[in-house]
């Protein structure tokens, strides 16, 4: 499938959970900024997953080892325990000689990120067609990428509270209206601060403050344009999007080409979608290397057959030499809460210091 | 036994005029080293100064003494509870399995020259009229022999320390829950004031408070003079010292203002810093005038090495800029026996760094070379040789012999996934997020991944 540059029609793609206020009272001189409280790959789910997973769910290197190692007393770690971590560190595409499910469902979250309706696409739960999402068919099988309990799930909800390293946030100008506008300034930062929490420490709150991070972040900074329409914001695809993830402190990044945002705009806080095409390389060694093979068997995902489907699914960016797909179709749940965002040195790209 | 010919064999080795000439280098070398409080030691022991460790305690012949702590695994313990040694000369032949998912019983590599414990750790015996002192006490082993204990943990050297210093068989810095057992240099207390602490850090002994809050100094400071007022000292909070605290060593106190007392030491008042967003943060250090305290720097890495800025923070790159990695391995036995360094079995290294084969390696993962006129600097940073076909230490005159640049006795690699100076797509590579056989970049600072204070 080729990829474009077009946006899907948005407002069948987002995750609707609210209106935008008619109280603009967080716009200020034109400006509004959201951080990043929730980001975690878009899986649609049915209850006891018949429609989507008809088989049941993958095994995991704890099954996997169990059915290539019956009796591995005698075994040497060369033949057994290291035989699976260079798979899982040095993979292929040829089979592992495990049926991998892949989602099989009709129905994803997501864009149409190529403006076509191919057989593997799709179809948005609202009734749109040609959704993108070829992550969700390789991980929606496998327990450890399914809310609210997958391992996955969780580790990065959790993580995107800990650390700093993954505060990104999005600030827009020129806005006349939250409701609409023709065009708006969209631009992406990381931030330095921790998120402001209600007293539990563990709901993130409106109104926080977040200093832009324009020394180890600088590289992160991008910009596009977009539009809102009836409170749903649409942004142009940034080219290529870096975005730090990390779940158990290893400071590994997802690189998200043709990256658009589709978010339900409010004055306390953003929600919808973000979109585009994973680079494969970049998206599994992210797993891997935060997830040991330990953790990965608690979410019962086999890294080595992950990848393998991966890579079968990838529908984007061939390889000029190879041909192969290097980037795969993905979309990812946002949740975002409205900030304060400070820019160094009271300037930004000829703004104000401090959006307020 | 097998660890009597171990330890008798690199006696011979050291021993006689090298290791003494040895300790003298590394008084030489350094500096200013951390100061500590005298305590209680066995007759012939002694404290040595070391680069990376601060003082650490060693037996009469100069030997760095460790401890090999109880350590948490996912599926049980490893290491000692106190005055139980667990280290002897038995070759473990199968895994412990006390690492998730795999299962134990499985047959352990390379098992014809697979060394015991003690062959590794050789036990730190006590005479026969040996009388405990202190903290130190005496423990029986399951042969009957007596050996050293230090606040009831069995005190063991390291066949990889070669001189008096030495610390190369393992470090005081933190170790998460998911890495080795690993074995621990001992030392005295640092000559610090209670509401002090001191940590080991990749930059050097880092002075903290007692919770973990950096301490910094202001160059525009005097011993007997704060020029930090006003705006200044809302960023920079003044360390007080209480009523009754006295100078001592390179600890004095300088009034502020009357009654008010400030902590000095080696004539820098000290400071915390209100906008530190974490524990042992550099970000004070940012301030212009401002750096971070040390009890002693780490030696400085070698001249054609860099600094490169990251999405995290710093880190320690070659020559080119690409980031420095360090290779990490404990394997799954019962005694957590260390398979880091080029002398263990590079079963485990070769597996994650090329899939079992060595040119992999050396295309995936390359050693960071010496070049011809680059000599190791310190005990920390050396140049030694390579067999690229092994990754063992390369023979005297090895025709096919790399030199390579190794931090403590242990080569360091750049990675081929890393395309651009700044790059760490490395870190983290292999089992348990790199920390048991896999790779670590070499970081300095990592702002953005310390958590919160």
């Amino acid at each position: 499938m080729k990829r474009s540059a077009r946006i899907a029609v948005a407002a069948t793609a987002v995750i609707l959970t609210g209106t935008a206020a008619a109280d603009d009272g967080a716009l200020r001189d034109g400006r509004i900024a959201y951080v990043m409280t929730n980001l975690f790959w878009s899986v649609y789910q049915t209850e006891d997953a018949k429609d989507e997973c008809p088989r049941g769910f993958n095994d995991g290197p704890r099954e996997q080892f169990a059915k290539l190692f019956p009796k591995p007393e005698g075994m040497t770690v060369e033949e057994t325990q290291l035989r699976q971590e260079i798979e899982t560190w040095h993979p292929t595409s040829e089979p592992d000689g495990f049926e991998f499910y892949e989602v099989e469902g009709r129905y994803s979250w997501g864009l149409d990120l190529d403006g076509e309706a191919s057989p593997e696409d799709f179809t948005h739960p609202d009734g749109g067609e040609g959704i993108d999402n070829q992550v969700y068919r390789a991980v929606g099988c496998i327990i450890g990428f399914r809310g609210p309990d997958g391992v996955e799930f969780i580790f990065q909800d959790k993580a995107i509270m800990d650390e700093r390293y993954n505060r990104m946030m999005i600030e827009l100008s020129g806005v006349d209206s939250l409701d609409n506008d023709d065009e708006v300034s969209v631009s992406l930062y990381r931030g330095l601060d921790r998120l402001l929490t209600d007293a539990t420490g563990e709901k993130v709150m409106p109104g926080g403050s977040q200093r832009v991070d324009a020394r180890w972040g600088a590289s992160l900074i991008r910009h596009t344009t977009g539009r809102i329409v009836d409170g749903v914001l649409s942004t142009e695809p940034i080219p290529e999007v870096v975005i730090p993830w990390q779940n158990l402190r290893v400071a590994s990044v997802h690189l998200i080409r043709d990256l658009r945002f589709v978010l339900d705009l409010a004055p306390e806080g953003a929600t919808g979608l973000v979109a585009g095409y994973a680079d494969v390389d970049t998206w599994y060694r992210q797993l891997i290397r935060n997830d040991s093979t330990h953790h990965l068997s608690n979410g019962q995902i086999s890294g080595i057959s992950l990848y393998k489907a991966l890579r079968r699914l990838a529908d984007a960016y061939p390889d000029p030499v190879t041909g192969e797909n290097t980037a795969i179709s993905t979309a990812l749940d946002v949740k975002m809460a409205q900030v304060f965002v400070v820019h160094p040195g009271g300037e930004q790209d000829g703004g104000a210091g401090v959006t307020r | 036994m097998r660890s009597a010919k171990f330890l008798s064999r690199r006696l011979q080795a050291t021993l006689p005029v090298a290791w003494l000439l040895a300790s003298a280098a590394a008084v030489a070398q350094g500096g200013p080293f951390e100061q500590w409080l005298d305590v209680p030691m066995p007759p012939g022991f002694r404290v040595e100064n070391t680069e990376l460790e601060g003082p650490v305690f060693a037996d009469r012949d100069g030997r760095t003494l460790y401890e090999w702590p109880l350590h948490v695994q996912r599926n049980g313990y490893s290491g000692e509870s106190p005055d139980t040694p667990a280290c002897y000369d038995e070759v473990l032949t199968v895994t412990a399995g006390l690492m998730s998912p795999y299962p134990p019983g499985i047959v352990l590599p390379e098992l014809e020259t697979r060394p015991s414990c003690t062959d590794l750790w050789p036990p730190a015996y006590a005479d026969a009229d040996a009388k405990p002192v202190g903290d130190w006490s005496i423990v029986e082993r399951r042969d009957g022999t007596r050996q050293w204990a230090y606040a009831e943990q069995p005190l063991y050297t390291s066949v990889r320390d070669a001189e008096p210093g030495d610390t190369l068989g393992g470090s005081k810095r933190p170790y998460g829950g998911d890495s080795p057992a690993y074995r621990v240099p001992i030392g005295p207390p640092p000559a610090v004031p209670p509401g002090f602490a001191v940590r080991t850090t990749s930059t050097g002994r880092m002075l903290t408070t007692d919770r973990n809050d950096s301490v910094y100094a202001y160059e525009g400071d005097a011993p007997d003079a704060s020029n930090c007022r006003g705006e200044c000292e809302r960023r920079f909070r003044p360390l007080l010292a209480p009523a009754l605290a006295r100078s001592f060593g390179e600890w004095t106190i300088l009034a502020r203002s009357p009654g008010v007392r400030q902590w000095v030491y080696r004539g820098e008042p000290l400071y915390t810093f209100a906008l530190d967003e974490h524990s042992w943060s550099q970000q004070g250090s940012d301030e212009p005038g401002w750096h971070n305290v040390y009890t002693q720097k780490a030696p400085p890495f070698p001249a054609s090495f860099t600094v490169q800025a990251t999405i995290v923070g710093d880190v320690l790159a070659d020559q080119r800029g690409m980031t420095i990695y360090v290779y990490q391995c404990g394997d799954d036995s019962q005694d957590q026996l260390s398979c880091d360094h080029p002398d263990d079995t590079q079963i485990y290294r070769l597996a994650m760094c090329g899939g079992g084969d060595p040119k992999r390696c050396l295309e995936y993962w390359p050693y960071v070379r010496a070049a011809d006129h680059e000599t190791g600097g310190s005990r920390t940073w050396s140049v030694i040789g390579i067999d690229p076909a092994t990754g063992h230490k390369a023979k005297p005159e090895q025709a096919d012999a790399i030199r390579v640049w190794a931090f403590r006795d242990r080569p360091i690699y750049t990675y081929a996934g890393d395309r651009q100076p700044g790059d760490t797509h490395g870190d983290g590579t292999g089992e348990w997020r790199g920390q048991r056989n896999g790779l670590r970049g070499f970081w300095l600072r990592n702002d953005m991944l310390e958590g919160p204070r």
